[in-house]
């Protein structure tokens, strides 16, 4: 994890994580996690339910408080700010636990996730770029979609402001495989653009395909990182994964 | 037909007075026990107003500002401390609503104060003789209705509203201002709530105290309500209907009762209460 | 501070300190009774007057502070019940005179029509899953239904003018007076002596936690309805004393806004001080009769702005204040003894291997469209330690739930010990023999930990509504775990103050201390320590051994898993797709896939 971080430098890191703490109450989740995202990079963070993986997007979001260490932007700290800031300095999330408002509309819903209504045309613009099907489903309520089609939706939101950096939550989790690779397509072509991106994922496979570089959470901490092509990356995560 | 009247009229009436507590209830959580205090300062709006001479229907836009201004500084000062401690709120609500009721009573005495009615005379429906002003009392309350169902239904307000009432947390995750929305909603109920104040002046006298025997009556048409104003309208018409037949046919007091008591009951079966229909 | 003086001497001290605490209320109540007995004649008529009705209202203060302040109950009815007695008074002495039988009867009807009302109000206010909003807005209701009542009464309650002119005790106003005051110190010191004993406490854990209470076993339901239905006896009885004293009955004494002032005054004093209450009552009353008459406005909005101020800023009234003032002296920082522990022989007795201890049968659960749970078959037998294993959204909480709680919404059939728990509270699955820990540690945070270990132990020994028991008794296991976590040496700090992992074991030793024959367990590692996870996993692991407990557990910590269980059941997607030894599943193809996220449904 260590010569992870090491090996980008800070000025080129869109995200840099230092010895970042955060929890609920008196619970810690998150403990010292050091991690960074290179411009046009993808990281996925790996690991099995409960080890914190969520808080630490949240708390790079803002949404959980940051307890210890500093969470930067480019050289933007990001201590304090609220999520409506975030947004406006290019990050989009796509969330995992209830992520859509399932009784508005579709376009309800993507309102939600622009400043003002002005600026809708031109995201919805890029939205249909991605995922076309939505074009004609405008007015339909966001709770008929499909699971796999729900995601998209999610996705697509998350990239219709341009954001500089994408915190992902388990893109993959109830999608066909067809619709997986579609999705890893659209993100792959997102990171040839330059938008850096942090993924968090329990596919393995997946993740590891889409992904620059791997980092294994356990307990809250950063236990495993590297390259992700590497040949023995698969069978490192999943010996910390399984059983 | 007299009956029908009443009937329509006295939902009109409820649902004017307790639309703004709704709003507040909804998006907030808290219930603003000061609401009878908004509905007094409203009142005394139309006393100002016929004191320096205004014609009697220009207190509806100043008591609507002067509430959702009062209603600003409440949220500020008095509900943002206590988002997480809602029994409380109701509580300082409260004690708002004394202070407020007893700065009106230092400024303009404890006496009952007249104001010019907004509507007089009767008309002829069907061959009844009826309050004309209650019937324009119930196509305000439609009024208020409409521009209450735009605002949640089409403005970009009333959709961050709905969406911090179905999850805040994802309304704040996708950069949604919820804490500005909290403020909007409560200036916009209170402000509604003084709008209240100035309709009922003809129907009711006005004294420093008489928003209170109103606010229970509200807060139990809300809390059956839970948030949707839909329900509220239907909650307006059912519990209406039971307060002008119970006082017609078996007696006034009971009567003026009947919407708390039924509106318990219906909690105690249904938590929910209309809401789900 | 206690921890630092050698054992022996602690022990030596204890008892005499103890023996000390437990007078001095009674030799302060003494005092106080005798400086109020030989008062009036130093005070003006007007002075009597007020403050006899002024005490008699802070009656209702410590009526509405031990609802409020200590079971968490806020409540506008106290002035319901009060009128109702007020008015069950002067109906009935207006009618037959103060004569011996028409007093006694007095008394009766002014304690037993308010406590009979309480008691319906209590069955209508608290139900399984009612909110403490609810309780408040039917406290709203009772009042000005009682009012409009008293309205349409006629002549039998006079209407808006009330009732005078009744017959009332043969006392002058300093008799009333003293019988004011002994009325308010006796109901206070009994006050007193409630919270502070072990029974006092089961009022607070409903306070803090009343799901934690229900887990325990304890019927939230049946205390709140009890304490309900005697303060309105109490406020019953208060109606009594101020129908004779003041010879005069109104409308307002029963309203909703006498029941506001009521809480006004609590808040100001201090909730759940009971002394704050008292005082502030008294002051505030006194004050308001000596400044409204030359300035009233100007009273109500000090007292109004006053009230918001404290309810924000000090939600501990002015005894919170003058608590912090005495704590920061030397004298006040006393730290309570901690009680003497004891091992307790277990009473469940050993069940026949052969009768499993839980069964499901074909459970199912959906929350509307969306299926939780499909399908579910499960038989666990005392001795076996079962981790639920599978990925988010496998439901497994969803399980543990239905396991615990029978009012959930499910089919299908569940046993616990051959018992059918379907449509059954969770108190009453706890008298079945199952005990909870949540994910979220679930204790009493306002609580010591003696005082929540007590509390676990109450089904089974009771609580004692009068003293603190010098012993605490707890079986062997719940032993271990507080000795294993430290927790033994901190038997009196307040729950609030443990670290998170403190917490979790504090849980766990509840849980374990109702001798449970299934113990359900919802991540009970999460955010602790490898030390603090390592000495739970030796814990549950003891506990199964003997052979005469099963436990469940919740865990996304597979190592732990791995270590601990004698059986793994893994669920997916809301059913059951694997049931098998630690082996079995660690080397199981399907379980791979699902963690690495492969299999799709």
């Amino acid at each position: 994890m260590v010569e992870a971080a090491r090996r980008i430098e800070p000025a080129g890191a869109a995200l840099t994580l230092e010895h970042v703490s955060s929890g609920y109450g008196a619970v810690s989740i998150v403990k010292d996690v050091s991690l960074s995202v290179g411009q046009g990079e993808i990281v996925a963070l790996l690991g099995k339910n409960g080890m914190g993986k969520t808080t630490l997007l949240k708390t790079i979001l803002g949404m959980v408080a940051l307890r210890g260490g500093a969470v930067t932007l480019g050289r933007q700290a990001l201590a304090g700010l609220s999520p409506a800031r975030l947004v406006a300095l290019g990050v989009g999330y796509a969330p995992q636990e209830q992520p859509l408002f399932q009784d508005l509309s579709i376009r309800d819903n993507l309102r939600l996730a622009v400043p003002s209504d002005r600026m809708l045309p031109e995201a919805l613009e890029r939205l249909f770029g991605h995922f076309p099907f939505l074009k004609d489903r405008l007015a339909q309520r966001a709770g008929t979609l499909s699971g796999g089609e729900q995601k998209m939706l999610i996705l697509g939101r998350a990239l219709m402001l341009r954001p500089r950096l994408l915190l992902i939550d388990e893109i993959s989790e109830g999608v066909q495989p067809s619709m997986v690779e579609r999705l890893r397509g659209v993100l792959q072509a997102e990171r040839d653009s330059g938008v850096s991106m942090l993924v968090v994922e329990q596919h393995v496979a997946f993740a590891l395909a889409l992904a620059d570089r791997y980092a294994v959470l356990k307990l809250g901490e950063i236990v495993d990182s590297g390259p992700a092509r590497a040949p023995e990356a698969q069978g490192r995560v999943i010996d910390h994964l399984a059983v | 037909m007299l009956l029908t009247l009443d009937i329509l009229t006295t939902a009109a009436i409820l649902f004017i007075v307790s639309i703004g507590l709704l709003a507040i209830f909804g998006v907030l959580k808290i219930i603003n026990f000061a609401h009878g205090a908004w509905l007094t300062v409203g009142a005394y709006c139309a006393v100002v107003t016929a004191k320096i001479g205004l014609n009697p229907w220009a207190a509806l836009p100043l008591a609507f500002v002067i509430g959702a201004a009062l209603g600003g500084l409440a949220e500020h000062f008095i509900i943002r401390p206590l988002y997480r401690r809602p029994l409380d709120a109701i509580l300082a609500t409260w004690g708002l609503g004394i202070v407020l009721g007893q700065l009106i009573t230092l400024a303009f005495g404890r006496d009952v104060q007249l104001t010019p009615n907004l509507y007089a005379g009767t008309v002829e429906i069907l061959g009844v003789d009826y309050s004309a002003y209650r019937l324009v009392a119930l196509g305000i309350a439609l009024a208020i209705g409409t521009l209450f169902a735009l605002t949640i239904e089409r403005t970009r307000l009333g959709l961050s509203a709905r969406a911090v009432i179905m999850n805040e947390t994802l309304a704040r995750s996708l950069g949604i201002d919820t804490g500005r929305v909290r403020l909007v909603v409560f200036m916009i109920g209170a402000g509604f709530a003084g709008l209240a104040g100035v309709l009922l002046t003809p129907l009711t006298s006005v004294d420093p105290n008489m928003g209170v025997s109103w606010l229970i009556g509200a807060f139990m048409l809300v809390m059956v309500a839970d948030a949707s104003y839909l329900a509220l309208a239907a909650a307006c018409l059912v519990f209406g209907a039971a307060q002008v037949l119970i006082s017609t046919f078996v007696s006034p007091i009971l009567g003026s009762i009947a919407v708390a008591v039924l509106a318990a009951l219906v909690l105690r079966i249904s938590p929910k209460g209309f809401s789900r229909a | 501070m206690l921890e630092t003086l050698p054992v022996a001497e602690r022990a030596a001290a204890a008892p005499r300190g103890r023996r000390l605490s437990r007078a001095a209320p009674f030799v302060v109540a003494a005092l106080a009774a005798l400086a109020l007995w030989i008062a009036p004649p130093f005070l003006d008529t007007f002075a009597v007057n007020v403050l006899t009705r002024s005490m008699i209202y802070a009656v209702l203060a410590v009526t509405v502070d031990l609802l409020w302040g200590f079971a968490g109950i806020l409540t506008f009815g106290q002035a319901a019940f009060f009128g109702i007695g007020a008015y069950a008074t002067a109906m009935i002495l207006g009618a037959y005179g103060a004569t011996p039988l028409g007093i006694a009867a007095a008394v009766a009807a002014a304690l037993l029509a308010p406590a009979l009302l309480g008691l319906a109000v209590g069955w209508l206010s608290f139900y399984h899953r009612s909110t403490p909003l609810y309780a408040s807005v039917i406290s709203l209701v009772v009042p000005i239904v009682v009012v409009q009542l008293i309205y349409s009464g006629g002549e039998w309650t006079g209407s808006s003018s009330g009732l005078v002119g009744f017959d009332v005790l043969p006392f002058e106003i300093e008799g009333y007076f003293r019988l004011a005051a002994l009325f308010l110190i006796v109901v206070t010191l009994a006050a007193w002596i409630l919270v502070r004993a072990d029974a006092g406490r089961a009022l607070v854990a409903l306070r803090d936690n009343e799901a934690r209470c229900a887990y325990l076993g304890l019927n939230p339901r049946r205390l709140q309805i009890r304490l309900t239905a005697s303060l309105a006896g109490v406020a019953g009885l208060a109606g009594f004393l101020f129908a004779n004293a003041s010879g005069v009955v109104a409308p307002e004494n029963a309203g909703f806004l006498f029941g506001t002032e009521l809480v006004i005054w609590v808040a100001l004093g201090g909730r759940g001080t009971l002394l704050g209450p008292v005082l502030g009552t008294v002051a505030i009353d006194y004050l308001a009769a000596n400044l409204s008459g030359d300035l009233p406005f100007l009273w109500q909005l000090l007292l109004g702005t006053a009230f918001v101020a404290i309810i924000i800023l000090l939600p501990g009234g002015l005894a919170d204040l003058v608590g912090r003032l005495w704590r920061a002296l030397p004298v006040g920082r006393r730290v309570p003894a901690p009680p003497r522990l004891v091992a307790r022989t277990a009473e469940t007795e050993a069940t026949a291997a052969a009768t499993p201890i839980l069964k499901v049968e074909g459970l199912a659960k959906a929350y509307g469209s969306l299926t939780v749970l499909e399908g579910i078959d499960l038989e666990i037998r005392a001795g076996e330690l079962v981790s639920l294993v599978g990925p988010n959204g496998a439901g497994k909480t969803t399980l543990m739930r239905c396991l615990s709680d029978g009012t959930e919404p499910f089919t299908g059939a569940i046993a616990v010990g051959g018992t059918p728990i379907t449509g059954l509270t969770p108190n009453r699955i706890v008298g079945l023999g199952v005990g909870r820990k949540f994910q979220v540690a679930s204790v009493f945070e306002s609580l010591s930990v003696a005082d929540c270990l007590r509390l676990a132990r109450a089904p089974h020994d009771g609580l004692s509504p009068v003293g603190q028991a010098e012993t605490l008794g707890l079986p062997q296991p719940a032993l271990d775990v507080l000795r294993m976590t430290g927790l033994d040496r901190l038997l009196t700090r307040p729950t609030h103050l443990l670290s998170h992992g403190q917490k979790q074991a504090l849980e766990l030793a509840m849980v374990v201390a109702l001798e449970p024959r299934l113990i359900l367990l919802d991540e009970p590692t999460a955010g602790l320590t490898k030390a603090e996870r390592t000495t739970i996993g030796t814990v549950l692991k003891a506990l199964t051994a003997e052979g005469r407990i099963a436990a469940v557990l919740v865990e996304h910590d597979l190592d732990f898993v791995r270590e601990i269980s004698s059986r793994i059941v893994v669920l997916h997607q809301g059913r059951l797709v694997l049931d098998g030894t630690v082996e079995d599943v660690v080397g199981s193809e399907l379980v791979r896939t699902i963690y690495a996220g492969g299999a799709h449904g």
